[in-house]
């Protein structure tokens, strides 16, 4: 086994080594929220805070297998848990903070295709750079009362507060992306026959496609922090909602399936747009 | 030095001022950049050069005077201050497909394979994007395909190498690539800008030697920008230095060495002691443009 010599900086642990390293803050924080766990039912067995294994079990069964609201369809008593599932509370949830999250994915397509412009039309940058960069200072947050007033508590003003959160980042970055493709390539491909368009289109965006994709992926967690942000505050379901309703009744057995549940769903968010990455773009991994 | 140049008389002369119809014609053209408060940063100073068709001019010149700048220009790239540039008779307003282009980095599209990188110009302006649906496109790509293959083969790499992206390339293989890009677009005008800097002295010598050949098979203009002397006379049948002036109250940079030199190019294992006379007369050249007019004045009829 490898020498453990942690502050320096050019030994290397070996394979089985930095597995265990890797999985040792995970045994820790569950070791400790047993132990605050076990210490807690010591003093109340009904307590609610840091509920035990059991609790957590009855928790993921009601979001995972019981609807949402007494009014929702309730499955018939036969029904498979597959059934059961597509009309459980988490689903439900899913699919409407999904929605929102999709919807606006969507809508950053235009927000990069604009970055895209500003990059590299004169024009473009002189009309709308000062205004993205003054907007990239406006915390979104704060904008959050006037979405509300100006387009109600419905997805609009959800997903208006997403995309002015997210959208001047992720043209900012954008624009420097395109900044940052060697002009000889532009230059050159003019020299090639190609027009505006296929410079734009064809050279450019296809250089900093993979760019964008990473980009997207860090934004993932801003772009769910104004989902939560705005379902918190004025929701009739989703994810957020879920977490901030069961708040009220302590509900911690539902709170922390949820949270991991939500952070599956990035994960796995993440890890299809890195395949995508990797499968589309094999040249930008060199 | 008076005796190589005169001992080469059929061709090693003061390039003569070319009849109209120049494949690149430089008409008082001056560059300049504001600096500090009030100044200006004066880079080319009423620059006046006509290029022939069919002539290999090399550009020399030492770091700053201009020689990217003047290539720039005749790109479309940049534009002069004052004066005008025409390519092949007409005024240079931006970059288009009337010139080839080698640079020196970044020539190959990395998201792109070889094949890939060849096909695109003949593709490009063959068939804009909605062209492309029409019925001849797929033949038309085959045949460029095809000629692409040729060229690659030409420049002395593998029918496997075609499917290589260009970070999978040697330098040397990503500029033959890069020259091989260019020629697919027959250009009758191809701008090299330092394009074998950055190669190891073995590569740089046989790209320096398939250039010649390609030049001499098809004899487009090329205007090749390098530091390199021995390397200009090696590949030139003209070489034409920039220098700046010293001057007082005259700056920036103008030719101080305009020189006609064999079809055959020249080397120090052919031309020897008379080769490593004109490397230094060259370089003395280029390190002041009054130097070089007092230099050049003892030689009789190769002034400018």
């Amino acid at each position: 086994m490898a020498r453990f010599s942690p502050f320096d900086i050019q030994a290397r642990p070996n394979r089985l080594l930095g597995q265990v390293l890797s999985a040792v803050l995970f045994v820790v924080c569950l070791g400790l929220y047993m132990h605050a766990s076990k210490v807690r039912h010591a003093e109340n067995p009904e307590d609610r805070i840091v509920p035990n294994a059991q609790q957590l079990r009855s928790g993921v069964h009601a979001s995972v297998l019981e609807p949402a609201e007494e009014d929702d369809y309730i499955a018939p008593e036969g029904a498979s848990k597959w059934t059961r599932f597509q009309h459980s509370m988490i689903w439900k949830d899913t699919a409407s903070s999904g929605r929102r999250f999709g919807i606006s994915l969507l809508l950053f397509l235009p927000a990069i295709l604009l970055a895209l412009h500003i990059g590299l039309y004169p024009y473009f940058n002189a009309g709308f750079m000062r205004f993205v960069l003054f907007f990239d200072k406006i915390v979104a947050l704060s904008l959050l009362p006037i979405l509300f007033i100006a387009f109600g508590i419905d997805e609009l003003s959800k997903i208006a507060l997403i995309f002015i959160g997210v959208a001047p980042t992720l043209i900012l970055d954008v624009i420097q992306m395109v900044k940052a493709v060697p002009q000889e390539q532009v230059v050159k491909s003019f020299t090639l026959g190609a027009n505006d368009f296929d410079v734009t289109y064809r050279v450019v965006l296809r250089q900093i496609a993979p760019q964008i994709i990473n980009s997207l992926r860090l934004n993932l967690k801003p772009i769910m922090l104004f989902l939560f942000a705005g379902e918190m505050i004025a929701a009739s379901d989703g994810l957020a909602y879920r977490i901030a309703i069961m708040r009220r009744h302590m509900g911690m057995d539902v709170i922390l399936p949820y949270v991991l549940w939500v952070a599956l769903l990035l994960f796995l968010v993440d890890l299809s747009l890195r395949l995508l990455n990797k499968r589309m773009h094999p040249w930008f991994q060199s | 030095m008076v005796s190589v140049i005169e001992q080469e008389d059929n061709a090693m002369t003061l390039a003569p001022s070319t009849a109209r119809g120049a494949a690149i014609h430089v008409a008082q053209v001056s560059v300049s950049y504001p600096a500090g408060k009030t100044g200006r940063k004066v880079i080319l100073d009423e620059l006046e050069l006509e290029i022939a068709p069919g002539e290999f001019v090399v550009l020399l010149g030492e770091t700053g005077c201009g020689k990217s700048t003047l290539l720039r220009m005749i790109l479309g790239q940049e534009r002069p201050t004052t004066g005008e540039i025409t390519v092949a008779g007409r005024k240079v307003e931006r970059v288009s497909a009337a010139c080839g282009y080698v640079p020196q980095k970044y020539s190959l599209f990395p998201d792109r394979t070889v094949l890939s990188n060849l096909t695109m110009g003949p593709l490009t302006s063959g068939y804009h994007i909605l062209g492309r649906l029409k019925p001849g496109f797929r033949a038309f790509r085959k045949q460029v395909r095809e000629q692409a293959m040729q060229k690659l083969e030409r420049m002395g790499l593998h029918a496997a190498d075609a499917e290589k992206y260009p970070h999978q390339l040697s330098g040397g293989m990503q500029q033959r690539v890069a020259i091989a890009q260019a020629l697919m677009m027959k250009p009758e005008i191809l701008l090299m800008d330092e394009a074998f800097s950055a190669l190891d002295p073995g590569t740089r010598a046989s790209l320096q030697k398939m250039l010649r050949t390609i030049w001499l098979e098809t004899k487009p203009t090329i205007l090749f920008v390098t530091h390199n002397t021995a390397e200009a006379l090696f590949l030139a049948t003209r070489i034409i230095v920039l220098a700046k002036q010293t001057t007082p109250g005259r700056c920036g940079a103008r030719v101080a060495l305009d020189l006609k030199l064999p079809d055959t190019g020249m080397s120090l294992k052919k031309h020897g002691q008379e080769f490593l006379d004109l490397v230094d007369h060259i370089e003395l050249c280029s390190q002041g443009f009054e130097a070089a007019a007092e230099l050049t004045a003892n030689f009789e009829g190769n002034v400018r």
